[in-house]
């Protein structure tokens, strides 16, 4: 193709606005990466770029075993893998039944979900916080069970939209052949929306790795960190440990997972972002 | 199609529960617990006292809380401007017809997906650092004098500034996905009609954006009244009457933190109520001023 080099030199203020904004982002993880492989020496006297004194992958062991990154990683991965599965098996069948049929408090439910969508997490952490102290909930399973319930409104919402544009006719022959109702949620139904499920579970899979609230509120060990407060805990330990080309291996795993995640699938994720519910 | 009671119950059944456990009981206790004293989270109702509005005069004459409320005001309407005409200005430029708009909306969309805890990270130790960071090698490059960007009077601003940053790549595919709505012949017209860009801009794309303009204002205002990750890593031990936002204070108060002897749930119940009045009356307003505005095109 011909570049139009008279037509291209109009945008070129553009061109530098985004180009500019780019090779910063690009700059600060770069550099972190580097400083990850390098000594805390050579990050103070400025000479990350150089590798000098060679390529410090030792910094990511000690980050994984010594500063427990292994650990949060584990529970990070754990919270976000269950808890995506746990918001499908509550919200789908209700998102289906709710695409489906009007009956008594139909019109509540979907109504409640959507002021649920809003409402503020500060209104609600309180009473959750007490509840489990009630009900004696430890460990892992308190955050496992919250990233689930708290989920369900927005999987609900975004899927009840989709098993909305499917015909019905599905349903009436999966009926003819003898199919049960559920039989035909499970087997039909639930594998046509497949797309959205699979988008939707991106977004849970995000949100409850990068969740930090919660965790900050609910984490009482070590065993149940996860990624997010247990880069804070790394941070404020900095001022003993002192390990900084440890502290930005530590920072490049907590990152890595949800960035893998986006080069492979930016374009379904961006087309998510405004496809559910932002509407002008 | 038949109706099939027993399905439509054991389907909606979890949903209901979870709705009823996450939501509707906890906020009714959220706003019950805001009018008793409790001290404690753990404490059983049997040891709530009736206080009337006192929680809410607690917390409306502490300074702490109208220093945090300052300071979310400016995050709300400085950081407001700023990030929603930056994204802007991005959406605008990506739907010029520049090349390669798709790789560059991929990554200024990026920083919205990673770990808000890494991202922080990474300006605190890296951009924002006295001794190596990014901006101090730009500014004694120019011959000037390092900044302490973390020091008491920086520290905000800087705060500000890297929420900016990660938080502006979601505003702009919000307005991206608003520009790519309206018809294109409109452009072509205006065009050959001789209307410059800045006039395209400011008679077309403004005016038949109103709807999503507000829907980006009210879904900032959330984000800035509900603010939290950010002061927590730019303040990560201690509180800082810098960097304080209503929801730390409310987390101090009700979880412990620097400078609170003794707990108060009750009054960060009541802290919690008064956030949420405030979306409440964002959501308002903003469903107010958008009435008159549905354009047909």
């Amino acid at each position: 193709m011909r570049i139009n080099w008279k037509k291209e030199a109009k945008f070129l203020p553009g061109y530098l606005i985004v180009g500019i904004w780019v090779l910063f982002t690009a700059v600060m993880i770069g550099w972190i990466f580097s400083a990850s492989l390098s000594t805390s020496r050579e990050i103070f006297t400025g000479t990350v770029l150089q590798f000098k004194s060679g390529i410090h992958f030792e910094n990511y062991a000690t980050a994984w075993n010594n500063q427990n990154v292994s650990v949060f990683f584990g529970n990070s991965l754990l919270y976000s893998t269950i808890s995506c599965f746990g918001v499908l098996a509550v919200a789908a069948p209700a998102a289906y039944v709710l695409s489906r049929w009007n009956f008594a408090g139909s019109k509540t439910l979907r109504l409640g979900l959507v002021i649920a969508m809003s409402v503020p997490t500060i209104m609600i952490i309180m009473p959750l916080y007490s509840l489990t102290v009630a009900w004696g909930l430890k460990g892992r399973i308190v955050l496992i069970l919250l990233y689930i319930m708290l989920r369900v409104p927005y999987t609900a919402i975004y899927l009840l939209d989709f098993f909305g544009t499917l015909s019905r006719s599905y349903e009436e022959a999966a009926y003819l052949d003898g199919c049960s109702p559920s039989n035909t949620f499970v087997k039909i139904m639930l594998p046509l929306v497949q797309p959205a499920v699979i988008t939707v579970t991106i977004f849970n899979f995000l949100s409850v790795w990068n969740e930090f609230f919660m965790a900050l509120i609910f984490t009482s060990s070590e065993s149940m960190t996860p990624v997010g407060v247990g880069l804070l805990q790394i941070i404020n330990a900095m001022k003993y440990t002192g390990n900084y080309g440890g502290l930005f291996a530590a920072v490049i795993i907590v990152f890595l997972p949800t960035f893998l995640l986006y080069i492979f699938m930016s374009e379904k994720i961006i087309a998510g972002v405004t496809g559910g519910g932002v509407k002008g | 199609m038949k109706k099939n009671k027993t399905m439509i119950f054991l389907f909606i059944l979890p949903t209901i529960l979870t709705l009823l456990i996450t939501y509707v009981y906890p906020v009714i206790r959220t706003v019950v617990m805001s009018f008793f004293k409790v001290e404690s989270l753990t404490s059983t109702t049997a040891d709530w006292s009736f206080y009337g509005l006192s929680n809410y005069g607690k917390v409306l004459t502490s300074t702490t809380f109208l220093t945090s409320m300052q300071n979310m005001l400016l995050i709300w309407i400085v950081g407001g401007i700023i990030t929603l005409a930056l994204s802007m200005l991005m959406a605008v430029v990506l739907t010029s017809g520049i090349r390669g708009a798709k790789f560059f909306r991929a990554a200024i969309y990026m920083p919205n997906i990673i770990s808000a805890v890494a991202l922080a990270t990474m300006w605190i130790q890296y951009i924002f650092n006295y001794d190596y960071g990014l901006l101090n090698n730009l500014v004694t490059a120019l011959g000037l004098e390092r900044v302490k960007w973390l020091g008491t009077d920086a520290k905000f601003w800087a705060m500000m500034g890297a929420f900016i940053f990660g938080s502006v790549g979601y505003y702009m595919l919000i307005f991206i996905s608003g520009i790519e709505g309206i018809p294109a012949d409109l452009y072509e017209a205006a065009t050959l009609d001789g209307a410059t860009k800045v006039d395209q801009f400011s008679k077309i794309t403004l005016p038949l954006m109103k709807g999503i303009i507000k829907t980006t204002i009210t879904f900032w205002s959330i984000n800035a009244t509900t603010f939290f990750l950010w002061s927590k890593m730019f303040s990560p031990i201690d509180t800082e009457a810098s960097t304080i936002v209503p929801v730390i204070y409310l987390y101090d108060m009700v979880f412990g933190g620097k400078g609170v002897s003794v707990r108060d749930a009750g009054a960060g119940a009541a802290v919690g109520v008064l956030l949420t009045l405030i979306i409440i009356a964002i959501y308002a307003v903003m469903n107010l001023l958008l009435k008159d505005s549905d354009l047909e095109y």
